[in-house]
């Protein structure tokens, strides 16, 4: 799983989500892409559970891109513990995605493959998302 | 390449909030500069300049500018997009001169299939999808195309290897890549899970195999068992009768 080799502190403010992507917003490698619809935050087992689905479904002859990097620690707190003492231990990383993000994109010669390769990689992430192609032109 | 004529209204009012309402009136915040002059903020209708961009030429087109009572030559230097919805917010002019080369982007788009690639399980990287080129402004191309139907794994189409049309050229370094053949990261890893699964299958046959030789002489021990039990059964059975 996708996660920072060192970081300067470990744990993190939750922060806010709103806005749109100020970047990455178009499909720049592939031919497809999986775009955001909505904010969140996507797991770093979100993402491979999505990088799975679509290397397993186009098996061979495509590639993959992962846009997105999982560097923000979430913690949490144990079960039936009481409030205070502290914030909680670092559990997961997550990537933090607004709308009109890119996550995947993808390459693969025959778009109906691709685009089921991407329809079953959405159904691993905790945000509407939607597939969209490289566009030229106005 | 033919010139098109777009209408731009001066005057507009500046800031986000009229530039909101100007879109949802049906137009297109924009901004024209270019050759010394002041950059000038306009206003287009959303519907011509979709009609001026949808030409063959693409967005590179020519476009004559009504400006003010006169026309200016010029070709769209940005085109800023709503992320999500995908809607123009707004557009930059840059004003050009006949007699003046100018850098703009052209699209390189690859024609045929490559199936000696699709055939071995490789992939068409596509990896320079536009070029900048230096051109008058009549000689800009439509877009390059490159033929990908001869190309095998390990293959490469590289900068120097384009058909530049006359009068055009470009900065970018000859050996730079435009579009590979290559063996795939998934082909790679489907590869990699096909081995691990016919090590798995292997190490399971080898354990039956194991099992089964292990397995013969106690089937072997059994059937001794169950003949002892049955013939002690008979042995019983036979007891039976010389009681009965």
């Amino acid at each position: 799983m996708l996660m920072p080799r060192k970081v300067k502190h470990r744990k993190q403010h939750r922060g806010r989500r709103t806005g749109a992507a100020k970047g990455g917003s178009t499909v720049s490698f592939g031919e497809y892409g999986i775009q955001a619809l909505e904010p969140g935050w996507v797991t770093a087992r979100q993402i491979e559970a999505s990088r799975i689905a679509m290397t397993r479904h186009i098996k061979r002859g495509g590639k993959v891109w992962i846009n997105v990097f999982p560097d923000k620690p979430v913690t949490e707190k144990p079960a039936e513990t009481r409030m205070g003492s502290g914030k909680g231990n670092p559990e997961r990383w997550v990537a933090v995605v607004k709308p009109g993000r890119v996550l995947f994109e993808l390459s693969y010669h025959d778009p109906v493959v691709a685009r089921e390769a991407l329809d079953r990689a959405i159904q691993k992430l905790p945000i509407k998302a939607r597939v969209i192609t490289r566009k030229e032109g106005f | 390449m033919a010139e098109i004529n777009l209408k731009a209204e001066t005057g507009r009012p500046k800031g986000s909030r009229p530039a909101k309402r100007l879109r949802a009136a049906g137009k297109v915040p924009a901004v024209v500069y270019g050759l010394g002059s002041d950059p000038t903020p306009v206003t287009v209708d959303w519907r011509e300049l979709r009609q001026a961009l949808t030409t063959e030429a693409g967005l590179n087109a020519l476009i004559d500018l009504e400006l003010g009572g006169d026309t200016k030559l010029s070709i769209v230097k940005e085109l800023q997009r709503d992320p999500v919805h995908h809607s123009v917010e707004h557009v930059d002019f840059l004003l050009i001169r006949r007699d003046q080369a100018i850098v703009v982007d052209v699209p390189i788009v690859l024609e045929g299939d490559a199936e000696a690639v699709t055939r071995e399980d490789g992939m068409i990287d596509h990896v320079l999808t536009a070029i900048a080129v230096h051109a008058m402004p009549a000689d800009i191309p439509n877009e390059i195309t490159v033929d990908i139907s001869e190309m095998a794994i390990g293959d490469a189409v590289r900068v120097g290897d384009l058909s530049l049309p006359a009068g055009v050229t470009t900065d970018l370094d000859p050996e730079e890549a435009v579009v590979m053949a290559s063996i795939s990261s998934t082909s790679l890893e489907a590869a990699e899970i096909e081995a691990a699964d016919a090590e798995v299958a292997a190490e399971q046959a080898a354990e039956t195999d194991a099992a089964g030789e292990g397995a013969e002489p106690e089937a072997g021990a059994d059937g001794d068992g169950a003949e002892a039990a049955g013939g002690g059964g008979a042995d019983a059975g036979a007891e039976g009768g010389d009681e009965g």
